[in-house]
This record gives structure tokens, sequence and C-alpha cells, in this order.
């Protein structure tokens, strides 16, 4: 008997020891987990609350989450109120002190980041639609915000873990070369595209269009957050025509029922494209990410 | 009724006291300071108002707020004069308005107080502290407060799938559900799955099931008066869905006046309830809610012995009753929902030296379709129909249709699960 609960002592130091050793890190979507993996290496375990197949803004305060943030050591969001309606519900249900906002355990990767869409604050209204205050929160789909974010987070990791700064600060560094290296590909690729116009589904792809110098005419949704109307159909359609618009972008978790309606009418070619990695079997990381939108956009 | 007093004291200054001391001065991260996030924005609370109206009709003949004070073994217990705010009327209801202003108080606490204003005058819904920073899973609340036993009790009205309570709520607790002055102390238990319990210690003010009547012939009991309990627990980890399941229980001081023929019996003693609620929720990962799936089920018991005071012998009664309803994201930004419920399965009283009496069940069957052009607005359609057992009267059945509009302006709220 005892020699039975020796044993089992020991294998519970053995676990917390393992468990010591690594930090816990918590990221509200996948391509920040993504980011934060290859910042961190082995040096931390990475969960993600939402799986890349679902929306950001709309998820709820499942006890899923509550459990997923109540061992973390660093909860890592996108910010500008992308996770409003769900984060602090999460945060206050884990009783976790060490992430609420304002303590080191808490990071806001939109910190450093290049914003757009800042609304002017004289006439911002919730008549404009699903807009928010501090502007356009789809930033990390330009990977040179994905820099200024993989700096924020070694610049935590090693506040949190100093022993392991060098690993952070090289890893971060490795990963901004790599975007560097990999932009140059990603440009010439998207040379044809560049200058010309397309139609997105939603407002979320203001950063990666603005990186690749392409215009967007127009959304289909009329206003952020409201679904497609017959008659915005018929001006996106006018403006497709008159702009001689290719591609319809969109994201997968969005029906593909009008993009496919205002297709038949114009000849526009419908592009699925993930947004956070984890969505697409090919978009396992965040360079995989860009690389699978880049190879939709011109295949 | 002593214990209750002096150990809600003692828990609640012991933890006060531990947690202010608990939290030594950690280094804190400067807000961020962008163009938007000014200082003055991050300091004060986030203020919301709710308005939440409807259109009403119902058909019976004796008005249906009135039946309900008739049901056997439900209704009235003596003093009828009191809840004539809870009436629906035939025609436009203002329900009420509901401001709200929530912050963190410093690096303890965060605070929230919700005001229900509404055209007979305004009523203080919530207002409480709750720690941000004990450790071992523990969190404390003080204040007045929705009670988290069960799941529907602790959602404000504008957050109900239906327009109306669950009629075993409504004719157990009052439309306010349970919500009183107290403390809480909750335990995130350290197990792989979600297990969370909690304890509450309330005055005991319920407008039904926990009366103090105002006689020279009762005793006056101190407060808190009112224990309840609760665990809640989910124990699968799905990517798309979340199931929770809770048992909870509670009691408390209670008292009724009844007159008959020119008697006047005072009684007072104990009531307790009980019972268990399940939920389901499924995220189809659509947008705008299309295909998202919820199902909840609650199941209450209550049981009363109370002494008569003027006399030997003791009134003893039991009555239970269980909704269970779904919703379905049938369309982009449009739900549908189904909502059955039976009251009075158990449903019996004693008076002193008489007979048991056994009273009939009632039922109650619900349809909605809501929709919501954006998270800040819903218009929601709703038709009841129901058989009202009336004890002597007998069964009576009842139509009633809602329209109901609810909006919301000021700061964009976040919602418990």
């Amino acid at each position: 008997m005892i020699y039975k609960t020796g044993l089992l002592l020991l294998a519970l130091s053995a676990s917390a020891l393992s468990y010591a050793g690594k930090l816990n890190v918590v990221t509200t979507t996948s391509d920040l987990a993504s980011i934060t993996e290859t910042v961190a290496g082995d040096l931390a375990n990475v969960s993600s609350i939402c799986s890349g197949n679902q929306d950001p803004h709309h998820l709820q305060a499942r006890p899923k989450y509550v459990m997923m943030a109540r061992k973390a050591d660093l909860w890592i969001r996108i910010g500008m109120d992308l996770e409003v309606g769900w984060e602090m519900p999460v945060i206050d249900g884990s009783r976790n002190r060490k992430i609420r906002p304002g303590n080191p355990g808490h990071l806001d990767a939109s910190a450093h980041v290049h914003k757009l869409d800042i609304p002017d604050a004289g006439i911002l209204s919730r008549a404009m639609g699903d807009v928010h205050a501090s502007g356009n929160p789809h930033y990390l789909i330009d990977p040179d915000n994905a820099k200024h974010v993989a700096d924020d987070i070694a610049e935590r990791l090693t506040q949190l873990d100093p022993k392991n700064a060098e690993t952070y600060k090289e890893n971060a560094a490795a990963f901004s070369s790599k975007i560097d290296e990999k932009m140059a590909g990603w440009k010439s690729a998207m040379a044809p595209l560049n200058g010309k116009s397309i139609v997105t589904y939603h407002k979320s792809w203001i950063y990666f269009c603005e990186q690749f110098g392409i215009e967007i005419a127009i959304e289909l949704e009329p206003k952020p957050g409201v679904p497609p109307s017959p008659t915005h159909l018929t001006r996106v359609i006018q403006t497709i025509q008159a702009e001689d618009i290719e591609i319809i972008l969109q994201e997968p978790w969005y029906s593909k029922k009008a993009a496919e309606r205002v297709a038949e009418k114009t000849g526009a070619r419908v592009v699925a494209a993930p947004t956070y990695t984890g969505s697409d079997p090919e978009a396992g990381d965040y360079i995989a990410l860009i690389d699978l939108i880049v190879k939709r956009l011109t295949e | 009724m002593n214990y209750l007093n002096s150990s809600a004291m003692l828990m609640a200054g012991t933890l006060l006291a531990f947690h202010a001391s608990a939290q030594e001065a950690a280094p804190s991260i400067p807000p961020l300071n962008d163009s938007t996030s000014g200082a003055m924005r991050s300091f004060n609370p986030a203020v919301s108002a709710i308005v939440d109206m409807y259109y009403y009709h119902e058909g019976s003949e004796e008005g249906l707020s009135h039946m309900k004070e008739e049901m056997a073994g439900f209704g009235g217990h003596g003093h009828d004069e009191e809840h004539e705010h809870g009436g629906k009327e035939n025609g436009f209801n203002l329900n009420h308005v509901e401001l709200t202003f929530s912050a963190e108080v410093d690096n303890y606490f965060k605070a929230l107080a919700n005001v229900a204003v509404s055209e007979d005058g305004a009523e203080i819904e919530e207002a409480w502290a709750e720690t941000t920073g004990l450790p071992w899973g523990l969190q404390a609340k003080a204040g007045k407060f929705y009670s988290n036993f069960g799941y529907i009790n602790a959602q404000h009205t504008h957050m109900w799938d239906f327009s109306d309570q669950p009629l075993i709520y409504e004719l157990s607790l009052g439309e306010h559900g349970l919500n009183d002055k107290g403390v809480q102390l909750s335990w995130l238990a350290p197990t792989p799955v979600y297990l969370l319990f909690g304890a509450e210690i309330f005055q005991g003010d319920n407008e039904m099931m926990y009366v103090q009547e105002e006689s020279d012939d009762l005793p006056e009991n101190d407060g808190p008066r009112l224990g309840v309990g609760w665990v809640k627990l989910a124990p699968f980890q799905f990517e798309k869905s979340e199931l929770q399941l809770g048992l909870f229980g509670a009691s408390g001081s209670h008292q009724e006046i009844h007159e008959e023929g020119g008697a006047t019996n005072n009684y007072d003693g104990v009531n307790w309830f009980a019972g268990a609620d399940v939920v389901y929720k499924f995220d189809s990962g659509k947008a705008y809610g299309q295909g998202d799936a919820t199902i909840q089920a609650e199941y209450f018991y209550r049981n009363k012995d109370l002494d008569l005071q003027n006399g030997t012998g003791s009134l003893t009664g039991a009555q239970d009753g269980y909704y269970i309803q779904g919703t379905y994201g049938i369309l982009p930004r449009w739900r549908a929902g189904l909502r059955w419920e039976q009251v009075g399965l158990t449903n019996e009283e004693q008076e002193p030296g008489e007979d048991k009496e056994e009273f009939g069940e009632s039922w109650r069957a619900s349809a909605m379709l809501d929709f919501r052009p954006s998270e800040f607005s819903q218009v929601r359609f709703q038709l009841n129909n129901g058989d009202y057992d009336l004890g002597d009267e007998g069964v009576e059945n009842a139509w009633e249709a809602f329209v109901q509009l609810t909006f919301s302006i000021g700061a964009h709220g976040a919602h418990r699960f």
C-alpha cells in the first residue's frame, strides 16, 4: 500500500515537473496560435479557442473555453473588440487572475499593428453595422502585421519566462525573415491582380488587399454583419459589370448562395479561402495559410 | 437561523480580507493608448440600456394572471392584493427599461449595477461586486443578484428564448425568479471536466416562496433566512457543442396567513426546493446563427412544512413542474422555438386537522419565431396554449399571443453560457 502510494506520488510529482517546465498559452484565434507556436517552439503548450472554422465574432462563453483558460499562463487576443461578446465571461469563469486584462498574462496582439478602417468618432454609430470603434480587427491576414504580432508575443513570453529570452527572440526574428522571404514570391504570384478590383463577402480582407495592391469595389454584405439583400446584390452585380471584376472572395463559413447568384449573372469566379489557420488541411500554419489564399486567388 | 447569519458574516469577512492580502503588487501592463481608447473611455463604466416591450393578447374570460393566482396548490395563499404589477395587459406593454453599469472596481473586484425602470418606478435588479483574484478556483460575490441555481434563473428577461418565464418559475418564485440580497461563493473544481460548485446565502425575501408576513402572531425571523446550493457539470469537450448538467437545492424560512371563514391561521416554517437542469447547445459554424440549436430543460420540486402558530398542527404541501424547450436557427438571423411545460404532477396540500388534498396538473405549449436584425435588436412572435387547473372551478384553457420587441443601446454586452 505504502509502496503504491509512493509510486503514485512519484508519478504525480513527475507530471507536475514536466508541466511546470512549459508555459500554457491560450489564444482566441487559430492564426494567433500558429504564430505563438512558431515563436515559442517547444517551450509552450499552445491552444486556440476558435478552431479556424468558427467566426470569432460569434462564440458563446462555453464551459470548454473556461477549462482552457483556467490553466493558461498567457492569454492572447486579437483585440479591437473582436472577442467582446465572450472574452470576459470566459476569463471571469476561469478564475485565473494571471490572464485578466492589465496583467502580464494578458496580451492584446493589436498593440503595434498597422490599423485600417478606424471610424471617425464623431460619426460612429451602430447604424453603420458591425463596425469596431478602434478599427477593423481582421489585421492579422496582412503578413507585415503578423511580424509585429510575433515580436510582441516574443517580448511577452520573455517577460514570463526570462531564461528563454534568446530563443523567443531568435524564433520571432526567424519568423519575420521567413515572411520577408515568402513575401517576394507572394507578390510576384499576386502581380496579375495588382491594381485590380475584387468583391469580398465581409469586410475581413481589407488588410490583405491593401498589402497586395488590390481594390475592394464592394462587399456582398450591405453593411458589416448584415446578410446580403436582393437590392444590394443588384448593386453588386452592377458594380461587377461596370468595373469588370473577376473575383468574389469569401470565408468558408458564409453560404455561397449569394456569391453564386452574382457569379451566374456576371461570370465572376467565387473564391472561398480561409482567414484562419486550421480551417483547411492546406492551411496548417500561418505561412501555409497565406500560401493557400494566394493559391486560391491565382489558380 | 443564527448559524446562517454568523457563518455568512464569517465567510464574507474572511474571503474579502484574504482576497485583498493575497494579491501582492503584481507588475501590471499599462492599457493600450491608441487613438480611440483614451483614458476617459477605459475608466468609465460600460453603460447600456435595454428596452423590452410587447404587444400581448390573451383570450380567457377571467384574465390569465388572475387564473394563475387561483391555480390549485400554487395560487394565492391569503394576500392577494399585492402582486398587481405582474399582470400583462391586453394591448401594448412596456415591460421595463434595463439600465446596466459595469466595470472593474479596482485590482480586486468587478461590479455591476442593473436598474429596471418601469412605468411604476425603478427597481434594483442587481447591484453586486465580485472578486477577480481569489486563488484555488474560488470566486465570491456580494450584493443583490440572481441566484445561479438552475439555468434560466440567472438570465435577464432579454436573454430568454421565449417572451415569458417558464410556468414553474413564475408560479414558484414570481416574475423576478430568485433575486435577493446576499453572498455567493463558487468553486471551480480542479478536475479535468468542468465542475462548478456554488453556495449562496440570501436574506430570504422572495415574494412567493420565502415570505415573511407582518403579524403579531408570527415570529420575526432574523435574516439571512435562505440557503441555496448548486453544482454544474460540463462532462464533454466537443468542438461544436456543449452539454451542461446541473443539480440544485435550497431551504429557507417561510410564513403564510390563511383567512378562511372569519378565522385567521398563521403559519411559520420551512420551504425547500430541489431540482435538475440540462442545457445543450450546438454551434453550426454558419454565419448569422443559421443551423445553431439549443435544448434546455429544468425540473423543480418544492416542499413546505409550516407550523400553525395559533394552535397545533402543521400545513404541508408539495408541488413540482418542468419545462423543456428547443430553438433552431432556421434561416440567417431567424430562429424558431418550441416549449412544453407541465406543473403539478405532484400537487398536494394538507391543512391541520384536514385530509390531504390532491390537486390536478396544468400544461402549456408554446411556439415562437424570432428575428434578430443585428446583435442589438430582436422581434419575437410567440403563441401559448395551455390548460390551467383551477381546483373547484375546473380546468380552463387559455391562448396567449406576444409580439415582443427588444433593443439594446450602449456598450456591447457579453453573455455567459
